[in-house]
């Protein structure tokens, strides 16, 4: 009955097939940078969508995944899944400490106090050069390797582990809906004080759910440092905070599917409109005013609503004397 | 009688700087029964019952559940143990439908998490089927069954207020607190609720009800404590209450005149 569900599977399905309807190595690329921004968005839309906070720290524990994975990979030469592995622990280390000071604070104080963390975060690496080569970024990161295969070097390779991951993570998402551990999530949304009366502990479930959203975003960083191999601290700059908040809000929050649309029109956007430089910053300015003004609920919205439309148009088309003929 | 009371509240006390709120007030609920808590405006019913919810601390005084005192316990950790309470201004899970509100409410009664969640796991799939069952039936008995899919924002006020008491009620309590449930509905939708409180008891629920409405009092209530500026001033069925003649000084002076 509530096996794993159908449509999930079918769109996971057409995703896979994607590269290799190309041979063109920069489209392999901008998929897995759809990718990679899809889980990343996945994981913000557990704080948006689920908790419904609003967090503008997001990109710093994206960013503190890239470097972790880099500089322990690089210095000490462990293996890159033990740097991804790091890369989520500190992560959520970071979160935790985060959410554990500011989580007891809602609403728009909480999303302030994520911007400040966040700007924290982006200024050390910025200046803490000895361990991050500071603006110069870090170069020459180890490509991922897995067993069997050895070193990924095609950016098809890196598509299928990140599609893995997000597959992955979206199931997780699925599932959580339908436990007593998501419930309590979309309780806290809706009615924190009705859900501490029975027997939520809203500041305990806000933390759960915001650590589990930086963890995945430190391994989605991870895995951008390894397949980039050059990071900056560009990543954790106001730039990629505000992306994520259009991708998840534009897609459609609260969805699996919205925040991984939000991604491929983000991603296709961007390099779309290249040529306008600086000025494409207007146009996704302008994507998130009309998205709030007329689809508040992302573009996933407009599915149901097609659907009733083309209901009525059917039905009028069937029978348009019944339907004015009836009472 | 000497049965230990399911709560009991020992002198308890709140101010608001000056204000005494509540002045040393001690009251018991039995196992089983309907308590009504009534007085006029300002009597400190609210106050009284935040403090017995866990959602104010007293500023003195002693609460026990079941013989262990919750004087410390926030309000999240008294739900743990079986007190449920419905809130004086409508409270629901507004962009939930009616069964995912009931769902949400059922957590106290579930055990199994995400990860079994993720798995499949037999455990997880057992708690699920036994929690739908579980929640038909209190669908049925706030007779909600038709709303089941219907959002809860979209639900007329009277069927709000059913979903309150069904929101409480799939949380397994063993007691619930009932603050003013039947303001602002109309004498029709007021006696289709009383009638409700009334089942939940046979159900084994014990019931605290806070409330303004005097007909709703008598009707349905075993005892009754009334309070009077912050202090109790009479306890006893509700006959004896109505007789009182401090009750009728203070508050049910005109009704029982004209009764």
């Amino acid at each position: 009955m509530r096996s794993l569900p159908l449509p999930g599977v079918a769109v996971f399905a057409a995703i896979a097939v994607l590269p290799f309807l190309t041979g063109s190595s920069y489209l392999h690329h901008v998929m897995v940078l759809w990718l990679l921004f899809a889980l990343l968005a996945l994981s913000l839309n557990v704080i948006i969508g689920y908790l419904g906070e609003l967090s503008f720290g997001h990109a710093a524990f994206f960013g503190l995944g890239a470097y972790a994975s880099a500089v322990l990979t690089l210095q000490t030469g462990a293996p890159v899944w033990l740097g991804l592995v790091f890369a989520g622990v500190l992560a959520g280390m970071a979160g935790f400490a985060i959410g554990y000071v500011s989580l007891r604070i809602v609403g728009p104080q909480f999303a302030i106090l994520t911007l400040g963390f966040g700007s924290i975060i982006y200024t050390v690496t910025n200046y803490w050069v000895d361990l991050t080569r500071g603006p110069m970024g870090i170069t020459n990161i180890p490509p991922l390797t897995l067993p069997i295969v050895g070193p990924l070097t095609e950016a098809r390779g890196y598509f299928g582990v990140v599609l893995a991951c997000v597959a992955l993570f979206a199931y997780a998402c699925h599932a959580l809906m339908t436990s007593r551990t998501g419930r309590a999530f979309l309780a806290v949304r809706e009615n924190a004080p009705l859900a501490a009366s029975l027997g939520i502990d809203v500041f305990r479930t806000k933390l759960l759910g915001f650590v589990t959203a930086t963890v995945v975003a430190g391994v989605a960083g991870g895995l951008y440092a390894h397949y980039l191999r050059v990071i900056t601290p560009e990543l954790m700059s106001l730039h990629y905070m505000a992306a994520l908040i259009i991708m998840v809000v534009v897609g459609g929050r609260g969805t699996i599917i919205g925040p991984i649309l939000g991604a491929a029109i983000y991603v296709v956007l961007l390099e779309v409109l290249r040529a306008f430089g600086p000025a494409r910053l207007i146009v996704f300015a302008a994507l998130l005013t009309l998205s709030v003004i007329f689809l508040p609920n992302g573009l996933v919205s407009l599915w149901p609503r097609l659907m009733a439309a083309r209901d009525r148009r059917q039905a009028r088309l069937v029978s348009p004397a019944d339907a004015e003929t009836s009472p | 009688m000497s049965v230990a009371p399911l709560l009991q509240a020992d002198h308890l006390t709140r101010t608001f700087g000056g204000l005494v709120a509540v002045s040393d007030v001690t009251l018991e609920v039995r196992d089983q029964e309907i308590l009504g808590l009534i007085g006029p405006n300002g009597a400190g019913k609210t106050t009284m019952f935040n403090m017995l919810a866990g959602s104010m601390p007293p500023t003195s005084g002693h609460i026990r559940f079941d013989g262990a005192d919750v004087t410390a316990l926030p309000a999240h950790a008294r739900a743990r143990l079986g007190i449920s309470r419905t809130f004086q201004i409508t409270s629901v899970f507004p962009a939930l439908s009616t069964i995912e509100n009931l769902r949400a409410a059922a957590w106290r009664t579930q055990s199994t998490g995400w990860w079994q969640a993720v798995l499949h796991t037999p455990a997880w799939r057992a708690e699920e089927e036994a929690l739908d069952a579980r929640l038909r039936d209190v669908l049925a008995f706030c007779e909600l069954d038709a709303q089941a899919q219907v959002k809860a924002d979209s639900l007329s006020y009277g069927e709000q207020r059913r979903l309150e008491v069904a929101i409480a009620l799939a949380a397994q309590p063993r007691l619930l607190l009932l603050d003013e449930p039947a303001a602002g509905l109309n004498p029709e939708e007021g006696q289709r609720l009383v009638a409700m409180i009334r089942r939940v008891r046979e159900r084994g629920v014990t019931v605290l009800l806070v409330e303004h409405h005097m007909r709703v009092v008598m009707g349905v209530c075993d005892r009754i404590v009334v309070l009077d500026h912050g202090a109790r001033i009479a306890e006893g069925t509700p006959q004896e209450v109505a007789n009182h003649p401090d009750v009728i000084r203070v508050y049910l002076g005109r009704e029982v005149a004209h009764a």
